[in-house]
């Protein structure tokens, strides 16, 4: 590594998961997860921040992790979709067909997840506005709705 | 496991690789990892016309990690590859020193890391000779290419009927440059061993990528294997082998180690082609009774300077309308812009917006319906040929939409409907699509076991090809579908034709069903147990003279609401009825037109790639500035289904990946004539339209 170039010591919880790592003080959250930890199911779709498929929580929030540096999330607990695996959101997805390429997937279900545990997926208007910055450019968006209104709701089981 | 003997084809069946994409366990190309990759970036031209003069490029090969910096002085020279049915391959990146349009690929950096890729890219510095680029076709030193792929047709007499009329139409519409903008960027790992290359790929044509690296490395087809089992979306991006796919296998084979080039969004909007602009003059003449004369269509578009594909915006058979006299031209003027390519219904969309448009102007003009012009006009044999159509659903589908949407309680006056202050109107678009069909290869596997494998290399790139494949084989052999196993995106397997055209899933079941009856033919004869048994099956387009094999036919119906004040426009209902043939999966075919109906609503409402004039250079190159539906933009969508098999072929589908797009920004464009009076002719149809 030429000189400039920091490698801070980060530890973060990753899906209940602790991990130390020294990495390139650029390094994003995003490519930390993919690059370093095998992680690749957060998605990245446009690493500027304007397209939701990077979503994960932090500390519970939902984060864009292409606009998060690693080294920020020092002490922090990141959850990932492949921390959500028993989530209902999951078989909801599958049920109404709430996807087509299933890149920006991940992204809408951590994003609906946390929709959903803030409790402001009441209504159809919520979700939509809520969820606005998850894009779906397969245009699944009317059956990623009811399958967040079927989970919001209690009716899946 | 119990056997479920049900017929599954038609059967709404969950998608069977639904599990991995809910857990982010789908491998996409830019998933792909190798103990030893490295990472590419790309440096790109920042002007429109010129050429290189300088590249310093010691700063970046003495950063850190850097292995490799290649620029067109060092690249290995190389050739284009075979081209195909959708037109030449694009011109190989790094050969030469000449510019030809702002993101053009000038040179490429090999690291340990993508972030030291990255930082030592910027560190590559550019030196140009500049010229005046070529920016608009209204240029009189642009370059125009008349009936540049041979598909300007005139049939009877236009200019006379044209003439002779009672009622006509003259109207001129433009449709912006589009990018298709999938949301997984593209990406190609490539890896060399000794001569063979693999490459994992952003594809919706692994056999395409397949020939043109062979073709530009000048190796044997075997010696290239090609990867795509799950792809990002590509709407068509993904038919052409783009620059990029070569300069990762170049880069590969130059430091002797798997490489990854991930596209950035910005790479995107110059690197995988898009929905060229137009500027469309259509005339109609018609008698007082709304029966069309003549129908005169004239298109024209941007191409690239050095690469153009096969491209027809004036739609076959003028939109498969019953009129004796007829012409439609197209007309390519080179640019300095990026190479245009496929997006979603490329070329019909754009046409097929001017002429349902037309005829909506051409309905208020003779104060007929719009729906009842449209059928008083419906083609009953393909204008083009005059061949009777295999099937047309098209009347069904403007009757079941019309009805689904409540159209007859439409009062025909614009401006005469109104949700408290906001103005109301509802409009609709008919949709002839093109019937396209490739030849196909599949492999059917029965294993000791008693499970089952197909196999082709056809990409799913979420239109749901494993999912019905699994349908169709479960039945065919008569097996539970989670015994059979479908595999796909891969060249080692039986050759497929692209995911595109809307053709796919006609020859990609018909090549399957041929699979397994050669198998259950096997099966019957008697074979050695405990060993698998494999057969291959295929199909092709028929050849038929009797016949005009027909596409899909839609109805589109739209609702918007305008406010009077602020312009502000929404779409607030649509309603899709479509003839697609057999349908094999109800829930994803619906989610196929509920997709493309989206896609439309983009291209109505919002969707603009915009150059800056002086330069050339768009400047809206990301997804916060070029803007795309979001959920809050998107309304409830119906979806119908009409019509039954087609019999052309086996299967009898007809395709459903494209239709749903098309009729969307006309009927919205119509709907908002009927809202305020205001006819707007060009897309996206912006609030400062509307002021
Ligand atoms: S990749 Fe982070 S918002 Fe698009
Ligand atoms: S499913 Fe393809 S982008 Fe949402």
């Amino acid at each position: 590594m030429g000189p400039g170039v920091r490698e801070p010591t980060t530890t973060v919880t990753v899906n209940g998961a602790r991990l130390v790592a020294n990495l390139d003080a650029r390094v994003t959250l995003l490519d930390a997860l993919r690059d370093r930890f095998g992680l690749t199911g957060t998605k990245k779709g446009c690493d500027q921040g304007t397209c939701g498929s990077c979503t994960v929580l932090v500390d519970g929030r939902r984060v864009l992790s292409c606009l998060t540096l690693f080294a920020q999330c020092d002490g922090r607990q990141v959850t990932t979709i492949e921390g959500l695996a028993d989530h209902p959101l999951r078989a909801a997805f599958i049920k109404h067909d709430a996807f087509q390429c299933g890149y920006c997937t991940p992204g809408q279900i951590v994003s609906a997840a946390a929709l959903i545990r803030e409790g402001r997926a009441g209504r159809d208007e919520d979700i939509r506005e809520y969820m606005s910055g998850n894009l779906c450019r397969c245009g699944a968006y009317p059956r990623i709705l009811a399958a967040i209104r079927e989970v919001a709701s209690g009716a899946h089981a | 496991m119990t056997r479920t003997l049900a017929p599954l084809v038609g059967a709404a069946l969950d998608r069977v690789d639904g599990a991995r994409k809910v857990a982010g366990a789908a491998p996409y190309p830019n998933d792909v990892r190798y103990p030893d990759l490295a990472y590419a970036a790309l440096v790109r031209a920042t002007i429109s016309a010129g050429r290189v003069s300088g590249i310093e490029t010691e700063g970046a090969e003495g950063a850190p990690g850097v292995l490799t910096v290649i620029t067109h002085l060092t690249a290995p020279r190389l050739s284009r590859g075979p081209a195909t049915s959708i037109g030449p391959q694009p011109t190989p990146p790094l050969q030469g020193d000449r510019v030809d349009y702002d993101g053009q690929y000038l040179a490429v950096v090999v690291a340990g890391t993508r972030e030291q890729a990255v930082a030592a890219a910027d560190l590559v510095e550019v030196r140009y000779e500049v010229d005046e680029p070529v920016l608009r076709t209204e240029d009189p030193r642009a370059e125009r290419e008349e009936n540049p792929w041979h598909f300007d047709t005139t049939r009877g007499d236009p200019a006379g009927a044209l003439r002779t009329a009672e009622v006509r139409v003259d109207s001129t519409y433009t449709t912006p440059h589009l990018t298709n903008n999938p949301l997984g960027p593209f990406t190609t790992v490539a890896r060399w061993d000794g001569d063979d290359l693999t490459v994992h790929d952003s594809t919706q044509h692994t056999a395409n990528t397949r020939s043109a690296l062979a073709g530009v490395f000048g190796i044997p087809e075997e010696r290239v294997r090609v990867l795509a089992p799950f792809v990002g979306g590509g709407f068509g991006a993904g038919l052409r082998s783009w620059p990029h796919v070569t300069v990762a296998a170049m880069a590969a084979r130059v430091v002797g180690r798997p490489v990854a080039l991930e596209l950035t969004r910005p790479e995107m909007f110059t690197g995988t082609g898009g929905r060229p602009s137009t500027v469309q003059r259509i005339r109609l003449g018609s008698t007082v009774d709304g029966r069309l004369v003549a129908i005169d269509h004239h298109a024209e578009y941007p191409a690239a300077m050095d690469d153009a594909v096969r491209y027809r915006v004036t739609p076959r058979g003028a939109g498969a309308y019953a009129c004796p006299n007829f012409a439609a031209r197209d007309v390519q003027v080179r640019l300095n812009v990026p190479p245009t390519g496929h997006m979603r219904a490329p070329g019909t969309a754009e046409g097929l917006f001017a002429l349902e448009c037309a005829l909506d102007e051409l309905a208020f003009r003779l104060d007929i319906d719009p729906v009842d012009l449209r059928l008083r006009n419906v083609a009953e044999v393909d204008p083009e040929n005059g061949r009777p159509w295999t099937t047309t659903g098209l009347r069904e589908c403007y009757r079941v939409g019309a009805e689904r949407f409540g159209w007859y309680g439409r009062s025909p006056a614009p401006c005469s409907m109104r949700d408290g202050h906001r103005m109301v109107g509802y409009g609709m678009a008919g949709v002839t699509f093109g019937w396209t069909m490739m030849p196909c290869r599949a492999a059917a596997t029965l294993h000791p076991d008693g499970t089952a494998t197909i196999a082709t290399s056809a990409t799913d790139i979420g239109t749901g090809t494993y999912t019905i494949l699994t349908q169709l084989a479960a039945d065919l052999l008569d097996l539970p579908p989670d015994w059979v196993r479908v595999e796909l995106g891969d060249t080692r397997l039986p050759k497929a034709p692209a995911a595109g055209g809307s053709g796919l899933t006609a020859a990609v079941t018909n090549a399957v069903q041929d699979a397994c009856r050669n198998l259950l033919e096997i099966v019957r004869n008697g074979h050695p147990r405990g060993t698998d048994v494999r057969a291959e099956g295929a199909s092709a387009p028929p050849e038929r003279e009797d016949v005009a094999p027909s596409g899909a036919f839609a109805a589109v119906f739209a609702e918007v609401r305008v406010d009077p004040d602020l312009g502000e426009l929404r779409v607030v209902r649509l309603v899709t009825a479509v003839d697609g043939g057999r349908i094999m999966n109800p829930k994803l075919a619906a989610s196929q037109i509920i997709g493309g109906t989206v896609g439309g609503l983009g291209m109505a409402l919002m969707e603009r790639t915009t150059p800056d004039p002086g330069s050339g250079r768009i400047m809206n190159a990301n997804l916060g500035d070029y803007l795309v539906p979001v959920h809050a933009d998107v309304p409830d969508v119906d979806v119908l289904f009409v019509g039954g098999p087609d019999p052309l072929t086996p299967m009898g589908v007809k395709g459903v990946g494209e239709v749903g797009v098309v009729g969307v920004a006309p009927a919205v464009a119509n709907a908002v004539h009927h809202a305020t009076g205001r006819r707007l002719r060009a897309l996206p149809l912006t609030v400062e339209n509307l002021l």
